[in-house]
Parts: structure tokens; C-alpha cells; sequence
């Protein structure tokens, strides 16, 4: 197995609401959002891992971590061994350039007063890229790239439409020739038909140019088509991480086969009226005990509501946090 | 002294055919105004028939008139020649009691609303105390202290009006700097120095150039109000305020002395709201 080139380790992320005039008198504490409760993941050089869960259950803040756009609360995340908390100067632009984000919004990830090619010199001249006279020479690359026209480059973001915009984004991110790209919820605002065009772009750019990839989205389907590995996430934490087929085929957790299940089956014989998660996603601000998850387990017991469950194996490559060894089929571990 | 930028220079970037039927009317009606007053503020000898400060006694307090267009006052001064010629300073305080403040406060506004936390509770509070007082009084009160005098105005004015502007950016800084586009810069590992002032100020300084072209109306009845109180432009010299104040006492006899200055003013401070409103039209950043 390859060392892992980014990994997670143990990170959490609190948010603080500001304090109410009623807090303040009563000098409670502001309250908090537990957005990531010690999340653990390896990214492997060259791979693309998935990160799926629902609304709300930390994907983008765990995205933003591993860019270093948020600092962990506790835990820490590392890029080739080195803690990226610790790096400052010349090895934390190093870093920003190596790790790049793409962004989920097309309407707000582009400076509006910039035209196309005032973002990418920017970028390139920054990082010292390509010597000054080369820079046009290599906007029209970038642009090629990304299937965008030449004369894309005097335009302003606004005369471009949600995929343009967002093929905008990918071009700015690979001007620095990263190594490693952290799409958050890259299509989720375009248009299905939109969609498989960016998607596919992303997915040939990253062989011809061996990025590594981590993708996060809620859609499983689109998940499921372009990752190697992928990891789900509940309430800020990783539930189970595993090779694409052996997840999708095999889910260890129970909260997986509810959001296998839950996700709409293009065959009309294996619908289901069955409700596989009960009940509301919990108030990350008031997290339960023990499990995370067994407020709306369908398998939960006792040991559920006091002990939290680590991640064990589950096959090569395959972990999952139950203290089910086979939810739904066998006793206890 | 009076090569100074003028207002109507700001042209949108992308030159193209067809540009001037683009342009919002308003913005249109405000450039002729201006541009007319800035020509007649530079050239004021060339359309004043007369000296501003010559006395006449053989024509005194003459209604207006073919010789006299806008008649002339208790000195036999022109009253045109004296307007034409004030349109200089008048234009003058409208420039340079605005642009220090405009961009004072327009840079520490951006640094404030990017940096937030301790910085921004104390300039809210620095900003509360000073838009307690009423502005005319502030201003007064410091012009006393420093004297009456242009200059001092302009200090005066700059000393308090810098709050404005900075309340406006710090607010629009702090909605931009949420936006992922600013992620996107802390994610390339640009400066913070480069995030706000390439990235967010052009996107925050609109409201603040529009806000500023109508001050600068203001700044003109600013300076028309301390030239009626003694405290601007001192007399002979030829301001609006201070020939209105020179009308008050032939108001009754010859009201031509006052008004017309005050028509003036009007003018000149609706050309910078028609500006303003044009400019906001134009600048509005398009989704």
C-alpha cells in the first residue's frame, strides 16, 4: 500500500454561535456547532476518494480544513507527513499551491470584476508559474484545457454560464499545477445535463495530469461513478471508508445501508416504502451519546447509547464504526 | 489649481461601439452639468464679462439687464462674473473637502470589515461617537479652533466625514469576504493585502463612490453655509455662500444678489446626484 499523501487525523471543528443579549445576562456560554467530531481519512496519492453524507454532516468543513481554509480545533491534518497547521512563509504557499479547491458555487467562486484572464495571471504570477512573457501562452493552454474558447480570456464571469464558470474554476485551480484537487460539491448547483460534462472533464484531467482527487458530493450515484474509495460521513464524523464497489455492494454501517437505500432506484420491483434511518438528523449542537448514530439506528442496543464505536476492519481496505461486525444479518461483534 | 480629476472621467473599462447609447441618461445628464461647470470653473475669464472684483459705483444694486444679465450688487460688482468665477472654488471645496475622507475612509473601512473582531468593535465605537454630534455643529466647533479659512475646512470636513465612507466599506467588506471568491484567494495562499485591496475593495467601493458624489453636493452647501457664517471663503472672494449671505440685506430690494448663486448651488448639486445615480447604474456589478 502507497503512504497516504493527505490525511485527516482525529480532526474536529467547533462552531460558535455569537451570544444572545440573553446569554450574556444569564452568562451562559455561546452555543456551540460540533461541525467535524474527530474525523480520520488517508488520501492516497493518485486516487480519488468520495466523500458522501447528507446536508450538514461536515463534508464542506471538512474540505475547507484540508485546504486549510479553517484551523482545526483539535487533531490535525498533514500533506506528506508535515502537519499543515505548523507550515508558515515560503512552505504554506508551497502548500496552497500543491492543494487546490475547487468551489461549489459558480456564481460566487469568481471575482466579478475580473475577466477571465486577470484571474489566472493572477494566480500564475503569484506563484511564479511561467516567466512574465510566457503567461498569455499559458492562459491559452489553461483555456484549451478546460475546453474553454481563446476568446474566453477577455470576458468577465458574468457572460459565462454555471459550467463555463465552474470549467473557469478548474482552470484557475490547475494554474498552479497542483497535486492534489479538493472538489466541494463541485456540480451540485449545475444542471444534470452540465453535470456529466464537468465531471468527465475533471475525471480525464486528472489521468492525463495524475492529480489527486477528493470529491465531495451527496450525490451517490455520481460518487459511485468516479470514485476509487469512499468514505461516509454522519453528524462529523467518517462512519466507514472503503473501495467504491465493496461500499456500494457490501455497506458495513448502518447508516450506509440507509443511504444506499434511501437513494431513488431507477428499477420500479425493488422500491420500497420501508424507512431505513427513523427520525431527524440530531442538532449538531447537542450531539447524542455513544454511537452518533443510534437515535435513528435500526439495529441499536444498549452498548449503542454509551460506547462510541472506532473504526475497525472489515475486509482489505474496508473499515467501518458499528458494534456490529454485519448490521442487519449477525449478533454483535 | 483647478487641473484636478475631474468627475466624469470614470468610463467603463470595455470600449466597444454603441458605448454612449448604453450609458444610463441620468449618467449622461450628470457629465453635461459638470462638464460644463468644470470648463467654466477652469476658463473662468473666458466667460465672465466682467471682473469679479471691480466696484462700479456709477451701476449699483442694477436689476438684471442686457449689460447686467444677473445684475449687480451693492458694490456694482457683476453678479454673473461673480458666480462664474466662485463655480472655481465652489468646485474646489466640492474636490478637496471629499477626496480625503473618501479615501481614508475607504481604506481603513476595507481593513476594518476584512479584519473584524477587537478592530471593529472599536471603530463602531469611535463611529458612534462621532455621528452623536450633528455634522454642521462638529464641523463649526472645529473650524473655530482652527480659524476661519478654506484650509481648515477642508480639515474640518476631513476629520469627520472619513466616518462615513469608512462604515459604508467596513459593512460591504464583511458581506464580500464571505463570499467563496475570497476563499478562493486564501486557498491560492495569496496576502491578505492582495485578498482585500485586489479582491474585495472593488467589489465594496461602489456604494462608497456614489455616496461620495452626492457628498460632494454637500460639501458645496457645507461650504456655501460656513461662507454665509464668515467661518469658509472669506470676502472679497467671489463663493456662492458668501454672496448669498452679501444678499441678505437686499433681499427685498434687489433679490438678484442671492439667488442667483443660489440657483447655482442647485445646479452644480444636482449634477452630482445625477452622477451618482448614473455611476451606481453603471458600476453595479452584473450577475
Amino acid at each position: 500500500m502507497t503512504t497516504p499523501l493527505l490525511t485527516a487525523e482525529a480532526v474536529s471543528k467547533d462552531f460558535l454561535f455569537a451570544r444572545t443579549i440573553a446569554e450574556r445576562f444569564t452568562g451562559r456560554p455561546a452555543r456551540t456547532v460540533h461541525a467535524l467530531n474527530g474525523v480520520s481519512l488517508e488520501v492516497r496519492r493518485g486516487e480519488t476518494l468520495g466523500i458522501v453524507g447528507e446536508s450538514g454532516c461536515g463534508k464542506s468543513t471538512l474540505a475547507r480544513c484540508l485546504v486549510r481554509l479553517h484551523e482545526c480545533d483539535a487533531g490535525r491534518v498533514t500533506f506528506e507527513g508535515a502537519d499543515i497547521a505548523m507550515l508558515s512563509g515560503a512552505d504554506r504557499r508551497a502548500f496552497n499551491r500543491r492543494v487546490q479547491m475547487i468551489f461549489q458555487d459558480p456564481y460566487s467562486s469568481l471575482n466579478p470584476r475580473m475577466t477571465v484572464r486577470q484571474i489566472l495571471a493572477e494566480a500564475l504570477s503569484v506563484h511564479g508559474m511561467v516567466p512574465r512573457d510566457r503567461v498569455d501562452d499559458r492562459i491559452a493552454e489553461l483555456l484549451t484545457l478546460v475546453r474553454l474558447p481563446q476568446d474566453a480570456a477577455t470576458k468577465y464571469p458574468h457572460e459565462f454560464s454555471g459550467g463555463q464558470r465552474q470549467r473557469i474554476g478548474i482552470a484557475r485551480a490547475l494554474s498552479v499545477e497542483p497535486e492534489v484537487l479538493v472538489a466541494d460539491e463541485l456540480v451540485s448547483a449545475l444542471d444534470v445535463s452540465v453535470q456529466a460534462q464537468v465531471v468527465n472533464l475533471l475525471l480525464e484531467l486528472q489521468e492525463r495530469l495524475e492529480l489527486t482527487l477528493v470529491f465531495v458530493a451527496h450525490d451517490l450515484r455520481l460518487v459511485r461513478h468516479i470514485s476509487h474509495r469512499v468514505a461516509v460521513m454522519y453528524l462529523g464524523q467518517v462512519v466507514e471508508v472503503a473501495p467504491t464497489e465493496e461500499l456500494f455492494e457490501r455497506p458495513r454501517h448502518p447508516y450506509t445501508q440507509a443511504l444506499l437505500k434511501a437513494a431513488p432506484s431507477l428499477d420500479p420491483s425493488t422500491r420500497t416504502r420501508k424507512v431505513a434511518a427513523k427520525g431527524e438528523l440530531p442538532s449538531p449542537s447537542n450531539l447524542p451519546s455513544g454511537c452518533l448514530f443510534h437515535t435513528r439506528c435500526p439495529h441499536v442496543f444498549d452498548r449503542c447509547r454509551s460506547d462510541a464505536p472506532g473504526l475497525t476492519s472489515r475486509g482489505p481496505g474496508h473499515v467501518a464504526a458499528c458494534h456490529l461486525a454485519n448490521p442487519g444479518i449477525e449478533g454483535p461483534a | 489649481m483647478t487641473d484636478t480629476a475631474r468627475p466624469e472621467t470614470p468610463v467603463p473599462s470595455r470600449g466597444r461601439a454603441g458605448l454612449l447609447s448604453r450609458l444610463p441618461r441620468t449618467f449622461m445628464f450628470g457629465v453635461l452639468i459638470l462638464g460644463t461647470l468644470v470648463l467654466i470653473a477652469i476658463f473662468p475669464e473666458f466667460f465672465a464679462p466682467y471682473d469679479p472684483l471691480a466696484f462700479d459705483y456709477s451701476a449699483v444694486l442694477q436689476p438684471p439687464s442686457a449689460a447686467h444679465p444677473f445684475g449687480t450688487d451693492n458694490f456694482g460688482r457683476d453678479v454673473l462674473s461673480r458666480v462664474i468665477h466662485a463655480s472655481t472654488i465652489n468646485l474646489q471645496i466640492a474636490i478637496f473637502a471629499t477626496i480625503t475622507p473618501f479615501v481614508f475612509g475607504t481604506l481603513l473601512g476595507a481593513v476594518v470589515g476584512y479584519v473584524g473582531g477587537i478592530a471593529e468593535t472599536i471603530f463602531g465605537r469611535v463611529v458612534d461617537a462621532v455621528i452623536t454630534f450633528p455634522f454642521l455643529v462638529l464641523v463649526i466647533a472645529i473650524v473655530s479652533v482652527l480659524g476661519p479659512g478654506l484650509v481648515n475646512m477642508y480639515i474640518a470636513v476631513g476629520l469627520v466625514g472619513w466616518v462615513f465612507y469608512a462604515r459604508i466599506i467596513a459593512a460591504e467588506v464583511k458581506v464580500q469576504k464571505r463570499l467563496d471568491y475570497a476563499d478562493a484567494g486564501r486557498a491560492m495562499g495569496y496576502t491578505h493585502t492582495r485578498i482585500v485591496f485586489r479582491h474585495l475593495l472593488p467589489n465594496s467601493v461602489t456604494p462608497a463612490i456614489v455616496y461620495w458624489m452626492t457628498d460632494m453636493a454637500l460639501a458645496i452647501l457645507l461650504g456655501s453655509s460656513l461662507g454665509y457664517l464668515g467661518l469658509g471663503a472669506q470676502p472679497p472672494a467671489a463663493e456662492w455662500g458668501v454672496q448669498i449671505a452679501e444678499g441678505k440685506n437686499f433681499m427685498a430690494t434687489a433679490w438678484w444678489i442671492s439667488v442667483f448663486p443660489g440657483i447655482a448651488i442647485v445646479i452644480t448639486g444636482l449634477g452630482f446626484s445625477l452622477l451618482g445615480d448614473g455611476l451606481a447604474d453603471l458600476l453595479r456589478t452584473r450577475k
